[in-house]
C-alpha cells in the first residue's frame, strides 16, 4: 500500500531552462500533463503543468497552431519563468490512502515523490492512483457485489466473512461504509462467484438484511441524511 | 409452420455439478416436460447429439486448455480454475457432446434441412474464455458455432445475441478485434452482477471497433426498460450488419422468479423477445437462427419459457 510501489519510477523530467516550446513537446510525447523540474543534482525545484503552459500562452497558439514568428517571440520564455515553486509532494513511505488525501486537499493531478534530501523518486498521478482503488476493489476480477446492512456491533462482519467462507466463496474486496442510520454500517462484499444466490439465502436466514446496492449513495453519506426513496424492509 | 429442430440428449444431465449448485441436471428435465406437455414434441425435428470434433474446439480454444479439462476430468478434480465451475469425471464428455450437438443443428439449418433450432444443452458456454473455464461454463458452445460458420460455411457476418442476464464475457472477448462476428448482450449492470465486465463503453477493439454492444440494465429493472434498451441498442446494429445467421444465447436467469439476478422480467417479455428475434432472422438470415440454452436456474418457470421460446420458433 506504499506510494513506492504504486509510482511511476522513470519520470520525464525538465531543467528550468528547457524552454516552455520543449516542455510542451515532452508533454505531448509522453501523453503526460505533469513535468517535475529538476536541478543538475537531481533534486525536484518545481513542477510545470500542461495548465501553466496553457495560461503561458496565447489561446490562438492552441487553436490555429504555431507559426515560426511566433514561436520566435516566445523562445526565451523558459520553465524557470512558469512553473511552481512550492510544489506539493510526497516522501515515498507515504501510503495510497495518504497520497489520496493528499490530492484530495491539494486538488493537484500528480504528486511527485521525494526522499529525504529532496531528489526526485517518483511520480504519482490520479490514474496510478484510480488503477490501485481498482486492485483494492477486486473489480478486476468476475464476481457479484452484495450489500448487507448490519448492526454497528463487535463481531458483525466476522460472521458474514465466516459464513460466505464456509461455503467455499473467495472475496475480491469487503468494504464498510457508513449508512445514513448511525447504528448500522453498510458491507459491500464483492464476491468471486457466479453463485450468489445460496449465499443470498445464507445470510438472510441469520437475520442479515440484505440491501440492494442501488439503494447506497455514496454522496449522501457524510450528511447522515436518509435517503428519499430508503426501503422499508 | 417453421421446421425446428430441438436438440436435446439425455447425456447432458451426466454432468454433475455437486451440492449447493444452481446449475442442475434438474434444469434440463424442466426444459424438457415443458416442450412434452406443450405437445411441441412430435412438432419438432429431434437432433441427436454427437461428440465435437475436436478442430471445432480448437477453433475458440487453445489445445492446452481443452488437454487440461479432459485431464482434470480423468483426474477426478471436482473443480476446473474456479469453484464456481463444479464438475464431475463425465463433465469433458458431456461438454463436448453440447458443442457437437450444437454444431450439427447448425449444420442442419445451412443445409437447409431445418429452418431454426433450439438446443436445450449444459454445461452452458458464455463465460468460458479461450483458455479459462469461468461462471458454470466449460466450452464456449455459440463462440465455436460462430466459427464453425464462418470455416465451414464460409458467413462473413454472424450475429451474436445474448440475453442470459449475466454478460457473456467469453464470447465477447473472443471476437473482440472481429468486425465479422458482432456480439450483442443485455444484462443485469456489472457493478451488481457476475462476472463485472459488460459495460457500456465496451465496443470491440481494432478492426472489430464497433461489433460488440452491451446494454447494462439496473437492478430491478423490469420489461419495459428491457424492451426499451432492446429497442435502442439491439435492432438498429443489426439491421446495419445485417446477419446472415443468428446464434442467440438464451438464458432465462432474467426473470422475476429466478433468484440468480435482481432483474424482474416476466415469461411474457421472453416471448416478446424471441419473436423480435425471428422477425429479425428472417429479415436479414433467412430465417436461419440458432438458440442455445446458457443460465436460467428457476425450475417451475423453466417449463413455460421453454414451451414458449420453442412456439415461436415453430410459429414464427
Amino acid at each position: 500500500m506504499f506510494v513506492s510501489r504504486s509510482m511511476t519510477r522513470r519520470v520525464i523530467t525538465v531543467n528550468p531552462d528547457t524552454t516552455i516550446f520543449e516542455a510542451q513537446e515532452l508533454m505531448g510525447a509522453h501523453g503526460i500533463r505533469h513535468l517535475p523540474v529538476v536541478d543538475s543534482g537531481g533534486k525536484l525545484i518545481g513542477i510545470v503543468t500542461d495548465r501553466d503552459l496553457r495560461s503561458a500562452l496565447p489561446y490562438r497558439f492552441f487553436k490555429e497552431g504555431i507559426s515560426p514568428a511566433d514561436k520566435e517571440g516566445f523562445q526565451n520564455l523558459t520553465v524557470n519563468d512558469i512553473m511552481t515553486r512550492k510544489v506539493i509532494a510526497i516522501p515515498p513511505s507515504y501510503t495510497i490512502q495518504d497520497a489520496l488525501l493528499v490530492i484530495q486537499n491539494s486538488r493537484v493531478g500528480a504528486l511527485p515523490v521525494v526522499d529525504e534530501e529532496g531528489r526526485l523518486k517518483g511520480i504519482i498521478s490520479v490514474r496510478d492512483l484510480l488503477r490501485a482503488f481498482i486492485n483494492v476493489l477486486g473489480i478486476g476480477q468476475p464476481g457479484t457485489l452484495l450489500c448487507i446492512l448490519v448492526e454497528e456491533k463487535v463481531g458483525q462482519l466476522k460472521k458474514i466473512v465466516d459464513a460466505i467462507t464456509e461455503m467455499g466463496v473467495s472475496f475480491g474486496s469487503v468494504l464498510v461504509a457508513r449508512y445514513w442510520d448511525e447504528k448500522k454500517r453498510a458491507v459491500f462484499p464483492y464476491l468471486l462467484t457466479q453463485n450468489v444466490a445460496q449465499v443470498k439465502r445464507k445470510l438472510t436466514e441469520m437475520g442479515y438484511e440484505l440491501l440492494d446496492p442501488m439503494q447506497w449513495y455514496i454522496d449522501q453519506l457524510p450528511e447522515n441524511e436518509r435517503p428519499p426513496d430508503q426501503p422499508k424492509k | 409452420m417453421k421446421r425446428t429442430g430441438f436438440l436435446y440428449d439425455d447425456r447432458y444431465r451426466l454432468h454433475k455439478t455437486g451440492p449447493y449448485h444452481p446449475e442442475v441436471p434438474e434444469r434440463l428435465e424442466a426444459i424438457y416436460e415443458g416442450i412434452r406437455n406443450g405437445e411441441l414434441l412430435e412438432k419438432v425435428s429431434r437432433i441427436t447429439a454427437l461428440p465435437a470434433e475436436l478442430k471445432w474446439v480448437h477453433s475458440v480454444h487453445t489445445p492446452e486448455y481443452a488437454k487440461r479439462f479432459e485431464a482434470a476430468c480423468r483426474a477426478r478434480h471436482q473443480t476446473l480454475d474456479s469453484p464456481d465451475n463444479q464438475m464431475c469425471p463425465e463433465t469433458y464428455e458431456v461438454a463436448l457432446l453440447a458443442v457437437g450437438g450444437i454444431l450439427e443443428a447448425v449444420r442442419r439449418v445451412m443445409a437447409g434441412e431445418l429452418d431454426n433450432a433450439f438446443c436445450a444443452v449444459r454445461p452452458p458456454g458464455h463465460h468460458a474464455e479461450t483458455s479459462r473455464a469461468m461462471g458454470f461454463c466449460y466450452f464456449n458452445n455459440v463462440a465455436i458455432a460462430a466459427r464453425y460458420l464462418q470455416k465451414q460455411w464460409g458467413l462473413h457476418r454472424v450475429g451474436i445475441v445474448d440475453f442470459d442476464v449475466h454478460h457473456g464475457n467469453g464470447t465477447q472477448h473472443i471476437f473482440d478485434d472481429e468486425p465479422e462476428v458482432y456480439y450483442y448482450s443485455i444484462h443485469q449492470h456489472p457493478t451488481f452482477a457476475y462476472p463485472g465486465t459488460g459495460r457500456e463503453f465496451e465496443y470491440g477493439r481494432g478492426a472489430g471497433y464497433g461489433f460488440t454492444k452491451n446494454s447494462p440494465v439496473l437492478p430491478g429493472l423490469s420489461d419495459d426498460d428491457w424492451m426499451r434498451l432492446m429497442e435502442r441498442d439491439l435492432f438498429p446494429a443489426f439491421a446495419d450488419f445485417k446477419p446472415e445467421f443468428i446464434l442467440v444465447s438464451a438464458g432465462f436467469d432474467g426473470h422475476r422468479d429466478d433468484d440468480m439476478s435482481d432483474i424482474k422480467l416476466s415469461t411474457e417479455c421472453y416471448s416478446w423477445i424471441m419473436r423480435r428475434l425471428m422477425a429479425m432472422a428472417g429479415e436479414y438470415a433467412s430465417g436461419r437462427i440458432v438458440s442455445v440454452l446458457e443460465g436460467g436456474y428457476c425450475l417451475k418457470r423453466l417449463p413455460e419459457l421453454a414451451r414458449n421460446h420453442v412456439e415461436i420458433l415453430l410459429n414464427g
